[in-house]
């Protein structure tokens, strides 16, 4: 039976996209200006 | 002017791809990919993490290829390159020092230790975000690209040192499981979605690098217009 870690999974999954888009959002801006 | 904004508008296609296709590599990851019998779902970081620290430190390896080579042969196009790619390379480390304690607690109990690997990695991360700092303090192009150059070329040194260095230290960090000598040693469904999300941040990492470029280039022909005026 696998442990039950799945909230750190997702903690993950969220974060990850976060920081990319974030920064090809403030490039996006900056391109922008 | 318009050849720059046709390198951002390319730039950001390709990140816009690399976007879909991540969200591939999350339908992939979650819905089609098995659950790992001893360290449960936290194993499905492993997906993330480890592109993300594919990419940095191939982004941090060519800031020293680049910079090499802007020292032998003082082309500007070499030193923009290196530029981009440190800021982006960045990025990546960001996302390469999250994911990893996050998987670390459930698994080590702990979300860091200074071992060799997490300890060098950590100390490549500030390196470059002293890279950037510098490229920011010295306004004067040629002085910055020489000064940033030896920077880029002394971060590079470390790079073969935090790939080995799960062979040359007692360390906690894993060992590699597709960049070694032996064949990759993973289930051919993990190593699908794997080898898919190196492809995707790779994808990510050029449509990065592209957007940064063409920003530069950008940026500087809005310098030289405003001194000419």
């Amino acid at each position: 039976m696998p442990p039950e870690n799945g909230a750190y999974m997702v903690a993950a999954y969220v974060v990850a996209p976060v920081i990319l888009v974030g920064y090809a959002v403030w490039l996006w801006k900056r391109s922008k200006q | 002017m318009t050849a720059a904004r046709a390198i951002v508008r390319r730039g950001l296609t390709l990140v816009t791809l690399a976007f879909v296709g991540l969200a591939g590599v999350y339908v992939l990851a979650l819905g089609h990919t098995p659950i790992e019998a001893r360290q449960g779902l936290a194993q499905k970081i492993f997906y993330l993490h480890v592109p993300a620290a594919w990419c940095s430190l191939l982004a941090f390896s060519l800031v020293g290829i680049a910079s090499a080579l802007y020292l032998w042969l003082h082309e500007p196009r070499l030193d923009r390159f290196a530029a981009a790619s440190a800021e982006v390379g960045v990025a990546f480390s960001a996302v390469m020092l999250t994911t990893g304690p996050i998987w670390a607690k459930p698994i080590w109990g702990t979300w860091w230790t200074w071992d060799a690997r997490l300890t060098l990695t950590l100390f490549l991360f500030f390196l470059f975000i002293g890279y950037l700092a510098l490229r920011a303090a010295v306004h004067e192009p040629t002085e910055r690209a020489r000064f940033s150059a030896v920077v880029g070329i002394l971060g590079m040194l470390l790079v073969p040192f935090i790939h080995l260095s799960v062979y040359l230290f007692r360390t906690l960090h894993p060992q590699p499981i597709v960049l070694k000598p032996s064949a990759p040693s993973l289930p051919p469904e993990m190593l699908r979605t794997l080898l898919s999300s190196m492809a995707v941040f790779t994808l990510l990492y050029i449509g990065l690098v592209t957007t940064r470029y063409g920003i530069a280039l950008t940026e500087e022909a809005r310098e030289e217009a405003t001194d000419a005026s």
